[in-house]
């Protein structure tokens, strides 16, 4: 019968509330106000002056350098220290100046944005369950001619799509706020990173086209885990709390466990996977990210299976 | 499979941690009829429910619509039931019209004029295009009601429907119920309250700890000729009652509340014993026929059961 409808009924519900439309508004008025920040505070000298800053910066480097040298610090420290510099020797040499701010710079500059983002995915994902378990709604929704999997199924496409919709709108009014302050274009400018002590040249546009799709694959693995917590515990609090966990202390653990041999097949480290994008950012080495989305491809398949076994058969006594 | 029930319960058991909720319950319900569940609260009889709309497992059994068991032919069997499970809880966040929309856009044959249709036999026209948050209980009934008759069901259930009724509204419930039986539609109704029963169903399951404990015509269950006559008498009750017994051995009589409680079964024997209460010198100053209440009858049936609201 009519799937479909099914699918058109959550993406009603969800945007019957008051919060998915803050949900949508939020992100892209913190860019705005950035960006207004950004162009009145804006630092014309440093602009034009860039090169001289640059020299500036390697000279107290190079302190930094020998200081941590004589202090046997971290090696971990005194590489990125290093790249700093070699950097900067770079910038300097082939003319690419670190303050010259496109639209596609504004849109790498707000990349992190993307965990607020998760966060509004994940209170969806949560309450798309266990609302309905809480109002007692779900026993409306239940009794009609549909096999519980199929209804199971529609709110997570209609989780999916929502979580798609707000990573469009946040790119899109990015970049349009972006190439409003800056000007359109900046698709070939470059930025500088560095592979395994070798300063390489890369293109923003590509690290942010590239970057959009990952994120996006994080957000559906979150949904798929929120889903699960929500079916299995009914309550979207513990949903919540427990995907904002994996999200936002997940690293501090793969911080912790870094250097045991199991820690690169649990979820955290493999979480973060615009760690790929500038090689040489891992804290766990020998994953990559093939690996990574193989090892979330099978979490999330677990996730899906638990939920939809459980909530094909579990007595609702809502 | 045609059996002639819209609903038909073979054996249904339903167990929880190896407690049975619900005990080898067999009942069928035929086309255009009334039917009741009554029991006291805890009973069974939301369990039940439950079970003929998919909500929980059965545990052994067999729940046929229509002659499809519904857990062969689950899909199947959904469409030609509409219901309300305990309270009708509906999205306070939307209009009562777009709570009505959710369930016609997945219903199958759900027109725009059927949705106006129902909504005016259920008197919300008023109320429809404002959110649920705003409604009152009766209200938010009245909205379950038209939800579970959207799709024209054959099989219409609605548990404790008159929750949060006023008289009006419980009459106005009972009215369209019959027309809606009448039309042929099955409807089940679920209730601990007595009376009301009485005056909605046509035939009535009584169930106690998820037995059924009798399933007769209402009628039947309430005008049995088991009518009491109260003597009310000057004197020493005690007394009177023991020269009625002396001289008539095979009475059934029983002293309440200073009352002699005889069961008689012809109105002549009243006559007698008031007779021979006076020649005995006893002042006999009130007769009343009594007639026992459905609400007594039930809690005979259930042995003064509990759990009464």
């Amino acid at each position: 019968m009519k799937f479909q409808s099914l699918v058109t009924n959550e993406w009603i519900k969800i945007f019957s509330r008051v919060r998915t439309w803050v949900f949508i508004a939020l992100p892209v008025l913190i860019v705005l106000g950035v960006a207004i920040y950004g162009k009145v505070t804006e630092d014309q000298s440093a602009k034009t002056n860039w090169k001289q800053e640059l020299t500036e910066q390697n000279k107290g480097l190079k302190k930094e350098i020998a200081q941590a040298k004589k202090d046997k610090a971290p090696k971990m420290y005194r590489d990125s220290l290093e790249s700093e510099y070699k950097q900067n020797e770079y910038a300097i040499k082939h003319e690419i100046s670190p303050y010259e701010t496109t639209s596609w710079k504004f849109m790498k500059d707000f990349a992190p944005m993307s965990s607020l983002l998760g966060l509004f995915v994940i209170v969806v994902a949560s309450d798309i369950v266990a609302a309905e378990f809480a109002k007692g709604t779900v026993k409306m929704l239940l009794i009609r001619p549909y096999s519980r999997w199929k209804i199971l199924l529609s709110k997570l496409l209609a989780t999916l799509g929502f979580a798609f919709l707000l990573w469009i709108v946040l790119i899109v009014s990015t970049w349009l706020i972006g190439s409003v302050f800056y000007g359109f274009g900046g698709m070939d400018q470059p930025y500088l990173t560095d592979v395994n002590g070798v300063v390489h040249e890369k293109l923003i546009s590509h690290y942010v086209l590239a970057n959009m799709g990952l994120e996006f694959i994080e957000f559906a693995v979150l949904v798929a885990l929120a889903f699960m917590i929500s079916t299995l515990f009914y309550s979207s609090s513990v949903a919540i709390g427990v995907s904002m966990f994996v999200t936002f202390a997940g690293n501090i653990l793969t911080t912790i466990f870094s250097n045991k041999p199991w820690a690169k097949y649990t979820l955290f480290p493999n979480m973060e996977l615009t760690q790929y994008l500038d090689e040489g950012m891992q804290l766990i080495k020998d994953m990559s990210l093939s690996f990574s989305l193989g090892i979330l491809a099978i979490y999330t398949a677990v996730f899906l299976v638990i939920t939809f076994a459980v909530f094909q058969k579990r007595d609702v006594r809502a | 499979m045609e059996t002639g029930y819209t609903l038909e319960l073979k054996q249904v058991t339903k167990q929880i941690k190896g407690k049975s909720i619900v005990d080898k319950l067999s009942f069928g319900v035929k086309k255009g009829e009334i039917f009741g569940l009554l029991g006291p609260n805890g009973a069974g009889k939301t369990t039940t429910i439950r079970m003929i709309v998919g909500l929980i497992s059965i545990t052994e059994g067999e729940i046929l619509v229509n002659g499809l068991d519904i857990r062969k032919h689950y899909e199947k069997a959904m469409e030609q039931i509409g219901a309300i499970v305990e309270n009708p809880q509906m999205y306070d966040y939307l209009t009562g019209y777009n709570n009505l929309m959710q369930y016609a856009r997945i219903m199958p044959g759900v027109t725009k004029e059927r949705i106006n249709e129902v909504v005016k036999l259920v008197e919300m026209e008023y109320a429809i295009h404002k959110k649920v948050k705003t409604y009152s209980l009766g209200m938010r009934q009245r909205l379950g009601v038209a939800q579970a008759l959207l799709h024209n069901p054959s099989l219409l259930i609605l548990d404790e429907p008159t929750n949060g009724l006023d008289p009006q509204g419980m009459h106005d419930l009972r009215h369209y119920l019959r027309v809606l039986a009448d039309q042929g539609t099955s409807v089940i109704v679920s209730s601990h309250i007595l009376a009301e029963m009485e005056l909605m169903c046509d035939r009535v399951a009584v169930i106690q700890n998820g037995k059924l404990v009798r399933i007769d015509d209402v009628t039947n269950v309430t005008d049995q000729a088991d009518a009491t006559v109260h003597f009310q008498v000057e004197g020493d009750v005690l007394k009177a009652k023991d020269i009625l017994v002396e001289q008539l051995p095979d009475l059934p009589v029983a002293v309440e509340a200073k009352e002699l409680v005889i069961m008689i079964q012809q109105p002549e024997a009243i006559g007698d014993i008031n007779k021979r209460l006076v020649m005995a010198g006893f002042t006999v100053y009130g007769i009343q026929l009594k007639k026992k209440t459905l609400e007594e009858r039930f809690l005979e049936m259930t042995g003064k059961g509990g759990g009464f609201e």
